[in-house]
């Protein structure tokens, strides 16, 4: 009887362990939709397409404020890196066809930054859901 | 080898300097004559300004303009702000003269200085003017001191003081930062004018380039005379107004 015990304590365990391991963050409507697709996205020169998107993973922050300071300092728009266009891929679309703000709980930005409990201040001042007329 | 002497020495250094510079200025000089793209920074070959005239603008051309602003920028919409909280990017001033009773009516923003105070005091640097002569909040430094509201001569600048959302894609704005007139940065880096020159339909408010001799600012600015707000301040503004 314990040996059992023991047994479905441990598949308990296990399947715990294997949600936590296999926790997929909700893509959102239009990067599902290109995941569908069978599209690459991130795709960078001279990179390949796990290399691509580990580098977006770990380094959007850098991408993302390098790229705020141009803008906002020199007048650089246009280009590869927009907060704007994370947003309008990523977020998801409720019941009733409305955005959901990207930054909201298990949605894509919070369901890592909650993980790893990194804070993220980019939604105070910038629009979480795409522009009306997208 | 042949011993140099300080004179020889400083006279060889010199023309090497000298050659140097004439490549260096060749470089740049190429880089700029260019078409400028969006993917290139602004310089200050341009400044950009706008001529307001009194005289043309009615109250209603006014109101258009604060409703055009509003609307383009996304601000007013503060709910909980009372009374002098809330943001007011563009205003309309009433100005009398004692004497004549004479009124008249303008719409006054931030004046793009030269030399702006605001940005003079700022602690972060968030406060900062761009090559072209915009002057801007950079809000990702911006702490919420407000040291820039009481330096500008003009009251231009608003604080936000509640949370927000739907903030327009290009105007990101939040709680405990500083906004103002940003002389519509987002159209006019794509060639556009700004969204209050665009409301009024006669030639009231022109905008453009003051750098520029073949303008139409330029050239008005030329022939009409002008002012600046609180010309004896020396901020040399980017907004000039004529019939006051």
């Amino acid at each position: 009887m314990s040996r059992l015990l023991i047994v479905l304590l441990s598949v308990m365990l296990s399947i715990t362990a294997a949600h936590a391991d296999h926790h997929i963050p909700n893509l959102g409507e239009k990067a599902n939709e290109f995941k569908d697709d069978g599209k690459k996205a991130h795709k960078r020169e001279g990179m390949s397409h796990a290399a691509s998107l580990i580098m977006q993973r770990k380094m959007h922050p850098e991408l993302l404020s390098h790229k705020r300071d141009k803008t906002l300092r020199q007048g650089v728009r246009g280009g590869y890196t927009q907060l704007q266009k994370c947003v309008d891929c990523h977020t998801s679309v409720d019941k009733n066809g409305e955005h959901i703000p990207v930054n909201a709980p298990d949605q894509f930005c919070s369901t890592c930054h909650e993980k790893v409990g990194v804070s993220l201040d980019c939604f105070s001042c910038h629009r979480t859901t795409p522009a009306e007329d997208m | 080898m042949k011993e140099l002497n300080r004179r020889e020495f400083i006279k060889n250094t010199t023309v090497a300097t000298a050659s140097v510079a004439t490549v260096a200025s060749g470089i740049s000089l190429t880089t700029f004559a260019a078409d400028p793209k969006e993917s290139d920074p602004v310089t200050n070959e341009k400044r950009w300004g706008m001529l307001i005239d009194a005289n043309k603008l009615s109250e209603v051309d006014i109101d258009d303009m604060v409703n055009a602003c509003q609307e383009e920028q996304g601000w007013g919409g503060e709910v909980h702000s009372t009374g002098d909280q809330k943001s007011g990017w563009i205003k309309k001033v009433k100005v009398r003269d004692t004497a004549t009773q004479r009124v008249s009516n303008l719409a006054l923003m931030c004046q793009h200085c030269e030399e702006p105070p605001c940005v003079d005091v700022c602690p972060t640097n968030a406060s900062m003017k761009r090559e072209d002569g915009i002057v801007l909040v950079d809000k990702h430094r911006c702490i919420g001191c407000r040291y820039c509201m009481m330096a500008c001569p003009y009251d231009a600048r608003s604080f936000v003081h509640e949370d927000l959302t739907d903030q327009k894609e290009h105007m990101p704005r939040g709680k405990g930062t500083v906004e103002s007139c940003t002389m519509c940065v987002h159209k006019v880096d794509k060639g556009e004018q700004p969204a209050c020159a665009q409301a009024v339909s006669s030639d009231a408010v022109i905008f453009g380039d003051l750098l520029d001799p073949t303008s139409n600012i330029h050239q008005t600015l030329k022939n009409v005379q002008s002012t600046q707000i609180r010309a004896d301040l020396n901020l040399n503004t980017g907004v000039r107004y004529s019939g006051i």
